[in-house]
């Protein structure tokens, strides 16, 4: 007799891999994943680094999510801009989050950027690619401030102000002419505004809103939505279905509250005496 | 002719105020024939609980014994209901460990979930086929017809809907959108999910 | 396997499409590289430093995949710290230059790398060594490579010579790059050299804006009759607007 196993091994799990090439090859092509067309930006400034992102997700030519959020927590003082296939973004930063939180506990230091950098270039490059994670990793530790790229297939780059994603060019623009040296916060924060801007009403694959996040030595100030400059107005009329419009067939209830009833079989009370 | 359109189906959900409704179509196609105008995509996870899974059939069935199998394992091991929110991972992680080889299905998952205070929280989300979740405020759509659900819905949703007018409001959405989608259709099926229950209505819509 | 498709790039990858150059000289070596790390037509960073960091006195200069020479070289660091843990002594230039080969050939399929070691160690002084694409592993008095190697082997035949100093190997270096630089699309930006000797490695940085400057054409352009000059005595007028 078989008996069937509760046992799943770690990692991927390739057991429809064959069905599947058997389906391509049939002539039903792969559909795609959500994706996030994105315009991710970080940037150094006098006390500490921000990110900033958009927050829109795209399936193909639709907008999956309009208000997705797209800076992943790592640590409390590291975050991590993802842009690239959602899923693989959403997983990534959140597998390097926990071996970060359990380095910090084994090490009893608080864990460095690079440290998680390392992490992430050394998964991504063992999925030559395949893992479609393209992050901006920035934040502060013992070291300092520290501001990172890094591609799908594993490299990485260090630089003050970095963008990726497909409204990277936009950004980038925005960055080049207006980045300079030890600028103040809300200057920093105001850049950060403008690029992601550019990448929203430029870039077709970024929209919506957008957020930030601003990285001190000692504080992360999280500023989701800060800006809303896409927000739908208030429709001018309700558009609402009297109640009765739709015909239906059948119904069927199903009572979620349990009564109960206690219904004494026989005559008498019990004789207890 | 993708694999998401092989046996065709849609599904959506939203919220209401202090309820959720999901919805989805009834039919299951090979390509453009039509095989039965009662396939269900919806089943109920807990009490207030259900989960859509639009897509291919196959990947429908198997994966709808997978989720009730671990949910059921959740349950004795926690010995309580599972959350939506925590079924939501569940079903994000299920989907994401077949990031290589995935299953052909975008789940919707509509439920309420518990405050401390006693009382319930209208909870919606969606993942795509590899598992990113979407946790949306209105509305999340699902399926053939997804393009046309995601139009219709954007239109005719408002915050704060009465169950009854929720109900309205889901149905014509669904009804509409599917008119206009070749492998969606073939009749439909509601649930309204509040407080102390669940209404299950299916609906007059053409059958072409 | 029928042939090997060196020129392969995964889609989307960041390529270092590159000039990167070592030169050894009586006391040291010196080593350059551009700065340019593009993905398709997006210089995705233009001040890249591709001059990496091996041990106390070995770097290595980068070429091809950014992902695969960056993990080849954090691997190569690892083992040299390793070894010179175990041995006692930093290790040979020869030493770091056979541990990146037997990575280079023994993961040829999967790795898009070209890379130059130099360095000096007490064994044998200053030496530059050659790890091209396939694997192999050359000693070289000097080695260019990269895209833009390809427009300066000439230069670097006709002009290099034995016996220089430390000042005429840096002048050959940043020459030679800023040529390459010139005339491939894939490189450009800054110069970052590297002169390494017994006594320490000393960094140079060359400006864009300063790079050496060759002959630029303004001998054959002319500003056609009529048309006003603008740039002084060179007489090239640039974008002019008609009317």
């Amino acid at each position: 007799m078989t008996v069937s196993s509760v046992f799943s091994p770690p990692g991927f799990n390739f057991s429809n891999e064959v069905r599947n090439n058997f389906m391509t090859e049939k002539g039903l092509p792969l559909p795609k994943a959500t994706s996030t067309g994105t315009t991710i930006v970080g940037c150094l400034f006098k006390d500490g680094i921000v990110l900033g992102a958009d927050t829109r997700a795209t399936e193909g030519p639709i907008i999956a999510d309009k208000n997705c959020e797209k800076i992943h927590y790592i640590t409390e003082s590291i975050r991590c801009c993802g842009a690239g296939t959602a899923a693989d973004t959403e997983f990534t930063t959140a597998l390097i989050s926990s071996n970060m939180e359990l380095h910090g506990l084994s090490t009893g230091r608080k864990p460095r950027v690079v440290t998680a950098m390392t992490m992430l270039k050394q998964m991504l490059f063992r999925y030559q690619g395949h893992v479609g994670a393209a992050l901006v990793l920035g934040g502060v530790d013992s070291t300092g401030p520290h501001l990172f790229t890094i591609h799908p297939h594993g490299s990485t780059d260090k630089l003050p102000y970095v963008t990726m994603g497909s409204g990277s060019l936009a950004a980038m623009a925005v960055f080049e002419s207006g980045w300079q040296p030890n600028m103040e916060r809300e200057d920093a924060l105001k850049l950060v505004k403008a690029a992601i801007s550019a990448g929203i009403f430029n870039d077709l694959g970024s929209g919506s809103n957008i957020d930030a996040c601003i990285i001190t030595e000692h504080h992360t100030e999280m500023l989701r939505n800060v800006e809303m400059p896409n927000e739908r107005v208030q429709k001018e009329r309700r558009y609402g279905f009297r109640r009765g419009t739709t015909a239906w067939k059948t119904e069927n209830v199903r009572n979620l509250i349990v009564k109960e009833e206690m219904t004494f079989v026989g005559g008498d009370a019990m004789d207890t005496t | 002719m993708s694999i998401m359109e092989y046996n065709g189906g849609s599904v959506v959900a939203m919220v209401g105020k202090d309820c959720v409704a999901i919805a989805s179509d009834l039919r299951l196609g090979n390509q453009a024939l039509g095989i039965s105008s009662n396939f269900q995509k919806i089943f109920p996870v807990t009490d207030r609980i259900y989960l859509g899974l639009p897509g291919l059939a196959t990947d429908v069935t198997t994966l709808r014994e997978r989720f009730r199998f671990r949910v059921n394992m959740y349950t004795i091991k926690e010995e309580r209901e599972i959350e939506p929110e925590t079924f939501a991972h569940l079903v994000s992680s299920t989907l994401y460990e077949h990031r290589f080889g995935p299953y052909f299905v975008e789940p919707v998952m509509a439920g309420l979930s518990k405050t401390p205070s006693g009382g319930v929280k209208p909870f919606i989300a969606a993942t795509d086929l590899i598992g990113c979740l979407n946790f949306a405020k209105d509305f999340v759509v699902a399926g053939t017809a997804s393009s046309k659900l995601f139009g219709v819905a954007e239109g005719l949703w408002e915050p704060d809907l009465e169950p009854e007018d929720l109900f309205e409001t889901i149905s014509q959405t669904l009804l509409n959108a599917v008119d206009r989608d070749a492998f969606s259709g073939w009749g439909c099926i509601v649930h309204v999910i509040t407080k102390d229950k669940v209404v299950t209505r299916t609906l007059k819509g053409r059958m072409d | 396997m029928d042939h090997v498709d060196w020129q392969r790039l995964k889609t989307g990858e960041v390529n270092l499409g590159t000039s990167i150059m070592a030169v050894q000289f009586n006391d040291g070596v010196v080593i350059g590289a551009d700065s340019r790390t593009t993905t398709g037509s997006y210089i995705a960073n233009r001040v890249t430093d591709k001059l990496t960091h091996i041990h106390d006195r070995v770097y290595c200069c980068r070429s091809g995949s950014a992902a695969d020479t960056q993990a080849v070289a954090d691997v190569v660091h690892y083992t040299l710290q390793m070894y010179s843990q175990t041995a006692g002594q930093p290790p040979s230039v020869h030493t770091a230059a056979s541990v990146f080969q037997k990575l280079c050939y023994e993961n040829k399929d999967a790795l898009s790398a070209g890379i130059i070691v130099a360095g000096w160690d007490k064994e044998v002084g200053p030496s530059v060594y050659n790890i091209p694409l396939g694997g192999g592993l050359f000693r070289q008095p000097w080695a260019i490579g990269g895209s833009g190697s390809t427009y300066v082997y000439g230069y670097c035949d006709a002009t290099y010579k034995e016996g220089w100093g430390r000042d005429e190997t840096v002048n050959f270096v940043k020459n030679t790059l800023a040529l390459a630089m010139s005339r491939d699309g894939s490189s450009g930006g800054v110069i970052r050299m590297c002169v390494i000797t017994e006594d320490g490695v000393e960094r140079l940085f060359v400006p864009g804006n300063e790079l050496p400057k060759f002959w630029e054409g303004h001998e054959v352009l002319r500003a056609p009759v009529g048309m006003k000059k603008v740039a002084g005595e060179t007489g090239i007028v640039p974008m002019a607007v008609e009317a």
